[in-house]
């Protein structure tokens, strides 16, 4: 048996360490490090709670909608209020595009350019894989850049600037679209559309989003979807990387008439989300302190960096158990049959189910930028009580979000956030139960001398992994 | 260094036409606000010189600044600037990954020795020894300190670097610190925003690649051409606010008639930066735009200065001219900082020559 440490990671967003035991060319336990700690809940202490607005999407400028859209709406529940309904729908919009970009950077960015490595040399398709996604200089590369910022001007209308908007506020969003905005909106969101269609997939989005099992996936053979699903049908990237089964989804984009993705928990069935059953374990973390639920729990480095700990990143449980979250969980959550098909996870499944979203995203947001009624409200006035309690639970590109925000003498008593890699990525828990990552890398097959184990770094990234949201 | 490619050798292999090349730059030269007597000298510079490398490190961060970096609307960064800088090494981007990484790391410090540009997004936290951030196994201080013993320049992308931004806000558990404190015997310029618009970071950059040298510097250590006036003094919002016409609660009538944001909390008048005269997302929009004030992204500390939604008490300068050399000599700490940039200038070009000394020694 040896020990073998994999990092630092890069194409995954911030710093991470993986630490391997290796017996007979497999991965025998794996054990993830964030080894990157900022200490945003402890400086948010003492703040005018409003200043969260600002101060969270700072932890990730990636994700930083997210973050504040988890903030707008944990400050809305503290004050007993809710966003007017156009705002929310703004706010889902400014959000799926953000998630939508995330999406396509992932697969074009940080996932695929493993295929073009030298390693994979002589198979069909490494030509092709090398031309489209070599890092940096790939076509496919450069073309899902620009695709990117084309559908971002929607995020600059809406939003002003991005990474780090300030539009999303407790009672709605600052911005109040034109007549004319709103057709120039459709017009990017129709030229990304095209994008999608010519490149990504190859074919009308709609043709993907109503697949419904894993043969006819695996048939899907053209765009770029198509160059990753023949790629996954010859290195068997199906069974790479099985994850528990069990996924957790907070339910994306809360309109006036519900959430656009349903919220809840599967384990075999979907059962209803009981917040109280979250909790945040530290046993492996730096971290002093006890198994707390998100509201009571606290942040506090333990600067001697004892072990049995190896990470920064708690441990969050949903009733004692690790849950897998992301756009597969979000997709399995809200009953999408072809999500449902690849239940069992891996490398496969959580690709595919990112590319799912990515075609039934769009839909949406041609929804909702047509049905924008310009003339409405889309702010209300929040008062931000001097004491008070509120969550907020959002999904993020990557996954469950949560802020839990306690409120004493006006500023901010307690701030507490789960990111979603918190809960992929995270350490043991003190029952030495590993997080979703830990568990997926167990059997992951290593050839003879390497370094950095091609099969690890592809179910690494198959989680899309963000290491500055996951300690903050 | 002949072994090192020009820029146009390097635009041309990645497939960029004479005609692209021409354009791109004659825009950069309008960018940097330079006449197009400059468009042949900067297409002869590109021609001629070696293309500078580029490593670009990432400490304490969100990676905002790669994410602005990469959405620049300069024209055709997506493939022109990006080649030309190519990323010798980057965290976040590039194809190798663990230990082939850091030895591409090395591998680059060791062929561009002293001619290389160190970019550095986010910035050491020296609390615990650095343990609040390690890669390789090394603190990034360690990282930072070893990569910049050989640059011939340094960038400080964003507040991150520049000034510590949100991990360094009260009490800054982590003790994150901006670049210059912890490197003080290079030039550093600073590009400060939470993140850096992108045109402005693709403008300095192309300067920087261009002609050799940093950009003016203001007192503070930023680009005047970018820094050189405050979001106020150029916001289309400005004539509502000389009329005194405010808003006064979010989405009232005054907001849809775009009234000034100031009670709001704006800190446009007291931030130096481009925002309203590049603006955001390819020229789209910027935070004003959106109705919301400015937060002072681009000022040192603007974490601490109270809570973002109270207004700007100790708004003293109302002339257009202003500049942030003027408001500087008032503050403290700051006096000497224009001579240091000059030194700055002269210390890349001493670090130049000894590189070519050095080049030709081997």
């Amino acid at each position: 048996m040896s020990e073998l440490i994999v990092g630092p990671f890069n194409r995954v967003e911030g710093d991470l360490e993986v630490r391997l035991d290796i017996a007979d060319g497999r991965v025998r336990e794996a054990r993830a490090n964030s080894p990157l700690y900022r200490g945003f809940e402890v400086m948010m202490q003492g703040k005018d709670p409003r200043d969260a607005l600002t101060i969270t999407p700072r932890i990730c400028g990636i994700c930083s909608i997210s973050q504040s859209a988890a903030a707008a709406f944990a400050l809305a529940d503290a004050a007993g209020a809710e966003m007017v309904p156009m705002g929310a729908q703004v706010a889902a919009l400014l959000h799926a595009a953000e998630n939508a970009g995330d999406h396509l950077t992932h697969f074009n960015l940080f996932f695929m350019p493993d295929f073009a490595r030298d390693g994979y040399a002589g198979r069909d398709w490494h030509a092709r894989a090398v031309e489209r996604f070599t890092a940096g200089a790939g076509s496919a590369v450069r073309r899902s850049v620009e695709a990117r910022a084309e559908l971002f001007h929607i995020v600059g209308t809406l939003g002003g600037k991005w990474p780090h908007t300030l539009a999303i506020q407790p009672g709605g969003v600052t911005r109040t679209p034109t007549a004319s905005e709103k057709v120039r909106m459709r017009a990017t969101l129709r030229g990304f559309r095209r994008y999608l269609e010519e490149v990504m997939f190859g074919a009308p989005l709609e043709d993907f989003a109503a697949l419904e099992s894993v043969e006819a996936l695996l048939r899907w053979n053209t765009g770029d979807a198509g160059l990753f699903f023949e790629i996954a049908a010859d290195l068997g990237l199906a069974e790479m990387g099985r994850g528990s089964g069990r996924y957790l989804s907070f339910g994306a984009y809360p309109l006036a008439g519900g959430r656009a993705m349903a919220q809840g928990v599967f384990d075999g069935s979907v059962a209803p989300l009981d917040t109280a059953r979250i909790t945040e374990d530290v046993s492996h973390a730096w971290m002093i302190g006890d198994t707390a639920h998100p509201e009571e729990g606290r942040t506090m480095p333990d600067e001697d960096m004892t072990d049995p700990a190896y990470s920064w990143c708690k441990a969050p449980r949903y009733g004692g158990a690790a849950f897998e979250t992301g756009a597969l969980a979000r997709q399995v959550v809200d009953g999408h049959p072809l999500a449902r098909a690849l239940v069992d996870g891996g490398v496969l499944a959580r690709v595919a189910g990112r590319l799912l979203e990515l075609a039934r995203l769009q839909t949406m947001m041609e929804h909702w930028v047509d049905t924008l009624d310009t003339d409405a409200r889309f702010m209300v006035p929040v008062t931000i009580p001097r004491e008070g309690r509120g969550v907020g639970l959002v999904e993020a590109a990557r996954g469950a979000l949560g802020h839990w925000v306690r409120i004493e003498g006006g500023v901010i008593a307690n701030y507490q956030i789960v990111a979603p890699t918190t809960w992929n990525f995270s350490p043991r828990d003190a029952g030495g139960v590993p997080g979703p990552l830990e568990a997926a890398l167990v059997g992951a097959p290593l050839s003879e001398g390497e370094q950095t184990p091609l099969s690890v770094q592809h179910i690494v990234r198959s989680f899309d992994p963000c290491m500055v949201c996951t300690v903050h | 260094m002949a072994d090192i490619e020009t820029f146009y050798d390097v635009m041309r292999r990645q497939g960029i036409t004479r005609r692209s090349f021409m354009k791109y730059c004659s825009l950069t030269a309008a960018a940097l606000g330079l006449g197009p007597s400059f468009v042949p000298k900067i297409a002869h510079a590109m021609e001629t010189k070696p293309r500078t490398p580029v490593i670009w490190v990432h400490g304490l961060e969100c990676t905002c600044c790669s994410e602005s970096f990469i959405r620049s609307a300069h024209p055709l960064a997506k493939d022109v600037v990006l080649s030309m800088i190519s990323l010798d090494y980057d965290d976040t981007l590039m194809a190798a990954a663990g230990h082939a990484a850091e030895a591409a790391l090395e591998d680059t410090i060791q062929k561009y020795k002293g001619n290389y540009i160190l970019a550095v997004e986010g910035n050491p936290p020296l609390n615990e020894d650095g343990m609040f951030c390690i890669t390789g196994g090394k603190p990034f201080v360690e990282k930072l300190k070893y990569a910049a013993k050989d640059a011939k320049a340094i960038i400080s992308w964003g507040a991150c670097a520049s000034y510590g931004c949100v991990q360094a806000a009260k009490p800054n558990p982590t003790q994150a610190t901006p670049v210059h404190k912890v490197i003080t015997d290079k030039p550093i310029i600073k590009v400060p925003g939470c993140p850096p618009i992108a045109e402005v970071m693709t403008g300095v950059i192309t300067y920087m690649l261009t002609f050799d040298r940093l950009p003016e510097l203001d007192r503070q250590g930023r680009p005047a051409m970018f820094y050189g006036q405050r979001i106020h003094d150029k916001c289309y919002r400005r004539p509502h606010f000389d009329a005194g016409q405010f808003v006064e609660a979010w989405d009232d009538e005054n907001a849809r008639k775009g009234y000034c944001l100031y009670k709001m909390g704006c800190k446009g008048p007291t931030t130096y930066n481009a925002c309203s005269t590049v603006r955001w997302n390819e020229g789209t929009s910027f935070p004003i735009q959106s109705g919301h004030g400015c937060i002072g992204c681009s000022e040192d500390g603007f974490w601490d200065q109270g809570t973002f939604y109270d207004r700007v008490t100790d708004l003293t300068q109302f002339g257009v001219e202003a500049n942030a050399d003027k408001v500087g000599f008032a503050a403290a700490g700051v006096v000497g900082a224009g001579v240091a940039a000059h030194a700055a200038i002269s210390a890349l070009k001493a670090a130049q020559n000894k590189a070519q000394s050095r080049n030709e020694e081997v």
